[in-house]
């Protein structure tokens, strides 16, 4: 009888082994191998909230790398801290027609900190592991657990995580107390969770499948709006020894106020004086605020600091004062508490940075959207948005690093979501003035003034203060003419709260104009040449451009005296709903003056329409390259 | 007497000690505050004042073996906002399974000079963060508190390292200026080091006496070298584009450990003739013992040779083989870090686990096979006065024959046969043969980069050009393509993207050639079709021939040089573009033909154009024979760049005849 027993646990024991997935990859269907570089097999990822401050997040993943451009995909990437541990990860290696080749444990896994650059921080690391083979495909296989100490942040799901993967099936699963409340934002995904509850759990199943992979497209929106994904937000949370409840925006600004944020603005005595003297004789709140601002700016800069409650508290004020600087959080409550001593209401936001736009989600509220903070001032209706970790940005002035997007004010009285100015179309300015002597050598002298507003500014400013040498190296990148060389190079910087940038160069070019027998060969447009994009070719995404420029170039030659005749006044106009483009060329006595006025929309367009804007800004690129033939007497 | 004379010495020595000492931590003047950015250097953010380091060696207590000291102080001025990152300090230490440096920060200090005095701000020592960066680093880091424009910081550590064997190694140019730099080190006279300096420039002083009694070991009293270094106002090292391995260039002093004296009189010799070498690296596991290893391959070359009937297709075959089977896993070493019967079976391992598989593969087919060490290029040059192994960072393989060799790296798939991958080409390399004695071999590119473009096309009446482009690849320029060509799924993709990023054109047709076989032309032809002008032809037309790889900007646009000009490889690249007309028309006007040359054979560019047969063809040539060019060169090759543009801007003017 007991033999019976042992018997029947042996089958037992080996009914996993015959029901486990087959990962030959010829069982791959062709729908999936398209354009694909890996293949999700399969995918379980198992959520288990016990507790508050015991989340035990379990993954089995099996995916099929079918050539080496799909590496990458084989790596997997562990975080961990105080309040994340890992456990339990296991490896399994199988080759092309789904044999086992080996297994492999955590101790196979490399160990290295989590962070780059210079910054200080306690405890972010991470484990990482990808397998050495080059025969491809072969399918690599994970088991891992991670146990969360905290519920605030629960990783989302994102069942197909790249362009050039697809998805074969995957499912999620959540699972918790039946009285636990949480919100769920679901997006592209079709099908419902299927919900089971009883007395001791509720468990919520996500699924999906047969997802094909697609061709990375340039100018495409933001992944999150195509992506399916889930993501999950208990009411009730726990989060290094604080606790707390929220479902909406406003009630966890509120939270982040209470318990990260306040109390953490006192300041010394002595910096207190300092900035009521400060401003003393000041009229406006706002330009004390500029003086406080500019104040900060010299006093204080920018170091990474990853320590104090996950990375969300800022360290106090005080400290700031004392040590001269902070991180974004740091230097955003200094800058509270310093305006605070005067009056000025301010408030701490949370800000997804980037030049890429993108929102705090304004229908789920959750603790992992955003990286950045900014300060706004509300002023009574003049509202004045500040970063706090540039030394050179002007007052008033958010750069494309955080304008147009929903941020988190964190106030007394709870969240609020704000939007953001946006850099439009007519602010993002760069307008030229060129005024040039052609020698009968096609050599060029004159100057050159450019004023960069908006957008533009942004992608000039890091050359202000620079060392001579190197702003020399950067102009003949940014105006790579041959033989181009600058005797004066000049910047004025208007702090505005539109800021400008006024570049201003005295330049030669030797042979600018290539002689040849009695003609020189003049390209009309030396300095602002579009650069063509790539076409697509059936284009499946929305066209996403995310900010729009205008540019205004404007150059006077001064043709040599012995110039033979006229030229036939040039002009070429287009226009599409991209933009528009009109380019102008005319010979008024010896002065041959060329104009080009070049404006590119925002917005989201048509997949379909994608072939215009290439063909608008292939169209431009030839108009940009425009020769004109002078004849020379003799 | 003779006391009195040694009471005088030593009074010297005290007195010198205190001229050569460590400046006085926070001992800042007016001049400190006074000193200009443009004192130095106008394109300065930061300078260091006055900078001093301390090396000895000194015997552990807790397990008394000897171990370095060292002491680092330095006083940096801080000028501007691009200047602040200098306050940020981060210090790597070295650390395995035995051992670990250990680093004690000892001093930090920010002074801002404020109404005619120096406020020091010190560092919070809690602010000293350590990074366990990876396996075998460690990063101590800390930022300066209350910088501003003008403040001046300082600070002092102290690190103990086990490493005897590269003593301290000490940079007298660094990013930023230096106003001073003073290095001392103390060598215990049992301790023999090779020293050498790197950089163009000479020291400003340098002082050598005698420092008794500086170590005790096991009683017995040890009189050191006390040899102070010192360099006055060295510029900045800045890194130039084009450029070989910035550390052959950079002001530096460094030491290798030659001998060692025991106490009972024997000599322990480290770094000597290249006969000790050879001996050791023969015998060493990690480099003769797995060469040695004809047994792993023993059952496996059978069926790898089966088709094999000469010499040279068995090598090859055996270096196809090691390239299919062991992946790179793009770490460098001369020691093989596995034994390679593991790395076969694993199927990866680092640059020697690779190639000391191949040597002894090659060895069990009964070739001849040798090894050779070499340096990378981003690691520099080699010492070629004695052998400093630590200049050595990569092997490859040797075989010979009959009367010719070939180099051999496995690590790299889309290699040929005989071609060293681009970062060996340094050069030269040291061939270790286990019987023989070891000798130095150039590293030289075997293959050039050789690209050859030939259009053939006929001009259509609505000014279109409808041709095959037809390109041929070799040497390493066939390497990268092919690299870039398998970044995609499938050719097809490739020439897709291909298309794309070419608006203006369009390929109708496309066949690739020999992408696998690594040892034959790379050949890709494409049908294409593109636009040369906007509606019509007219009786008298402009046209522009040069639309494959044409010259836009020159890559030498400066107008200095301080290093060398290095090209990767020299290089062959011929464009032959034939345009057949749809009528009959003359050639008016055309580009001039050239032939230009660089100095010394450097390199020459030549241009036809013709019109015959109503068929207009332009021929273009551009070598470059060297991979490395003197930096007095460079106004040359950005002469000669200047002068290919100019030309390719100009047009051909066509006129129909009548």
């Amino acid at each position: 009888m007991k033999l019976a027993v042992t018997l029947i646990l042996c089958f037992f024991g080996l009914t996993p082994c015959i029901a486990q997935d087959n990962y030959d990859a010829d069982l791959i269907p062709a729908t999936l191998r398209n354009r694909a570089n890996a293949v999700i097999r399969n995918e379980e990822t198992y959520v288990n909230m016990l507790a508050p401050n015991n989340v035990q997040y379990t993954v089995k993943q099996a995916i099929t790398i079918l050539n080496k451009n799909g590496e990458d995909n084989a790596r997997l990437v562990l975080f961990y801290d105080k309040n994340t541990t890992i456990k339990n990860v296991t490896g399994e290696i199988y080759n092309e027609v789904g044999k086992l080749m080996g297994k492999f444990n955590e101790s196979a896994f490399k160990d290295e900190s989590a962070v780059h650059d210079f910054s200080l921080f306690e405890d972010n690391r991470i484990k990482h592991y990808l397998p050495n083979l080059n025969v491809y495909p072969y399918t690599i296989v994970y088991n891992y657990t991670i146990r969360f100490k905290q519920n605030l942040i629960i990783p989302n799901w994102t069942p197909k995580p790249a362009n050039d993967v697809s998805v074969e099936k995957s499912s999620y699963t959540f699972v918790c107390k039946p009285t636990d409340q949480f919100r769920i934002k679901a997006q592209n995904i079709n099908n419902k969770a299927e919900e089971q509850v009883n007395d001791k759990q509720k468990s919520l199943v996500w699924k999906v499948s047969n997802l094909t992979s697609q061709k990375d497209e340039p100018f495409s929106p933001d992944k999150e709006s195509y992506q399916p994904s889930i993501k999950i937000a208990p009411e009730q949370f726990t989060y290094y020894n604080y606790k707390g409840a929220y479902t909406n925006w406003q009630e966890l600004g509120k939270w982040y106020y209470e318990n990260l944020l306040k109390g953490r603005n006192v300041l010394p005595a002595a910096t207190v004086e300092t900035i009521k003297a400060l401003v003393k004789d000041i009229p406006t709140d706002k330009e004390k605020a500029k003086k406080i601002y500019e104040c900060l700016q010299t006093k204080t800069r920018y170091i990474s600091v990853q320590i104090g409650i996950g990375g969300f508290q800022p360290f106090a004020a005080a400290e700031v004062d004392r040590l001269g600087y902070g991180d974004c959080k740091a230097l955003v409550n200094y800058m509270q508490s310093l305006l605070a001593v005067v009056g000025i209401e301010s408030y701490y936001c949370v800000v997804q940075a980037g030049s890429e736009k993108k929102s705090l989600d304004p229908t789920y509220a959750s603790m992992n959207q955003g990286n950045h903070i900014i300060l706004c001032m509300p002023l009574k209706g003049d509202t004045t948005w500040l970063e706090c970790t540039s030394q050179k940005i002007p007052f008033g002035f958010l750069s494309d690093f955080t304008d147009d997007r929903y941020v988190l004010a964190c106030t007394p009285e709870g969240g609020k979501l704000l939007r953001t100015p946006k850099l439009t179309v007519q602010n993002n300015l760069q307008v030229r003035q060129a005024d040039l002597t052609l020698t009968d050598q096609g050599n060029i002298t004159g100057t050159v003034k450019t004023v960069f507003s908006g957008s533009q500014y942004d992608n000039h400013e890091h050359i202000i203060g620079k060392p001579l040498l190197e702003q020399e190296k950067m102009l003949k990148e940014a105006y790579a003419i041959d033989n181009i060389n600058f005797d004066k190079i000049d910047y004025i910087q208007k702090k505005n709260i539109e800021p400008e940038l006024i570049e201003t160069l005295a330049l030669n070019i030797k042979n600018y104009g290539a002689l040849n027998n009695d003609k020189i060969f003049l390209p009309l447009n030396p300095f602002n040449v579009q650069r063509t994009i790539p076409e697509v070719k059936n284009r499946m995404m929305p066209v996403y451009i995310n900010r729009g420029y205008t540019d205004v170039d404007t150059i006077i030659y001064l043709l040599p005296d012995y110039f033979n005749g006229a030229i036939e006044p040039y002009e070429k106009v287009i226009n599409c709903e991209y933009g528009s483009y009109v380019a102008t060329a005319k010979l008024e006595g010896k002065k041959l003056s060329y104009t080009r006025k070049f404006i590119l929309n925002d917005g989201t367009f048509k997949a379909e329409s994608y072939a215009v804007y290439s063909k608008f800004i292939a169209d431009v690129n030839s108009a940009d390259h425009q020769k004109l033939i002078l004849n020379l007497k003799k | 007497m003779k006391k009195f004379l040694s009471l005088i010495t030593l009074c010297f020595i005290v007195h010198f000690t205190a001229v050569a000492q460590d400046f006085n931590f926070g001992g800042l003047t007016e001049s400190d505050y006074q000193f200009k950015k443009n004192t130095l250097d106008s394109n300065a953010n930061a300078v260091v004042l006055k900078e001093f380091g301390r090396t000895s060696i000194q015997i552990n207590e807790s397990d008394g073996r000897p171990e370095i000291h060292f002491e680092y102080h330095v006083r940096i001025k801080i000028f501007n906002k691009d200047g602040f990152n200098h306050s940020n300090i981060v210090i790597p230490t070295y650390k395995d399974e035995r051992n670990r440096e250990m680093i004690k920060i000892t001093k930090a200090s920010t002074f801002n000079y404020n109404n005619g005095v120096f406020v020091e701000t010190p560092l919070d020592k809690k602010a000293v963060f350590t990074e366990d960066r990876s396996k075998y680093t460690l990063l101590t880091k800390f930022t300066l508190p209350n910088i501003k424009e003008g403040s001046v910081i300082e600070y002092v550590y102290e690190l103990q390292s086990p490493n005897l064997f590269n003593f301290k190694t000490w940079d007298f140019q660094s990013n930023i200026p230096k106003v001073y730099s003073e290095y001392q080190v103390n060598i215990p006279a049992i301790y023999n080091y090779n020293v050498s300096l790197r950089g163009p420039y000479k020291l400003t002083d340098q002082k050598t006496e005698l420092f008794k009694e500086c170590l005790r070991i096991a009683g017995n009293a040890i009189d050191c070298s006390k040899i102070t270094y010192i360099m006055k106002n060295i510029p900045a090292f800045l890194e130039e584009d084009y450029m070989t391995a910035a550390s052959n260039f950079r002001s530096a002093i460094y030491f290798e450990l030659s001998d060692v004296q025991n106490l009972n009189g024997s000599r322990q010799s480290y770094t000597k003739t290249w006969k000790d070498v050879d001996f050791e690296l023969t015998t060493a596991k990690n480099i003769g013992g797995q060469m040695k290893r004809k047994d792993v391959f023993k059952d496996i070359l059978p069926n790898v040779l089966k088709n094999a009937t000469d010499e040279l297709s068995k090598a090859k075959a055996i270096y196809n083989y090691i390239k299919k089977q062991i992946k790179w896993n793009n770490y460098y070493g001369k020691y093989s870090e596995e034994n390679i019967k593991d790395v076969v079976e694993m199927r990866s391992g680092n640059v020697a686990d690779i190639n000391l598989s191949l040597i002894a593969a090659l060895s069990a087919a009964g070739l001849d096979a040798e090894a050779v060490i070499l340096s990378t290029r981003e690691n520099g040059t080699v010492n070629k006065l004695y052998p400093v192994m630590s200049d050595f960072n990569y092997i490859v393989a040797k075989v010979n024959i009959a009367n010719k060799s070939y180099l051999l790296d496995a690590t790299e798939p889309l290699l040929p046969f005989g071609l060293l991958p681009l970062r060996c080409i340094n050069d030269q390399g040291r061939v270790i043969n286990l019987k023989k004695p070891s000798y130095w071999i150039d590293l030289k590119a075997d293959q050039k980069n050789v690209t050859n473009y030939i259009l053939s096309g006929a001009l259509t009446t609505d000014g279109k050009i409808k041709g095959t482009i037809t390109t041929y690849t070799l040497g390493y320029a066939a390497f990268n393509r092919r690299k870039e060509i398998k970044k995609y799924n499938s050719i097809d993709e490739f020439v897709e993207k291909l298309d794309e990023q070419m608006p203006k054109l369009s390929i109708v047709k496309h066949e690739i050639l020999n992408i696998d076989s690594v040892e034959n032309t790379l050949t890709e032809r494409y049908d294409v079709e593109f636009t040369v002008f906007d509606g019509k032809v007219m009786d008298q037309v402009y046209f522009n021939p040069f639309f494959i790889n044409r010259i836009a900007k020159n890559p030498f646009n400066l107008n200095d040089r301080t290093y060398p000009i290095d090209l990767g490889a020299a290089s062959d690249e011929r464009i032959n573009i034939s345009v057949t007309l749809p009528e009959a028309y003359e050639l008016i006007e055309k580009p001039k033909d050239m032939a230009i040359a660089l100095p010394e054979n450097g390199g020459r560019y030549l241009l036809q154009t013709s019109l015959l047969d109503n068929k207009i063809a332009v021929n273009q040539v551009l070598q470059f024979s060297n991979a490395i060019y003197p930096a007095d060169h460079y106004l040359s090759l950005k002469e000669f760049y200047s002068r290919i543009i100019q030309n390719q801007k100009k047009d051909l003017l066509l006129k129909k005849t009548k």
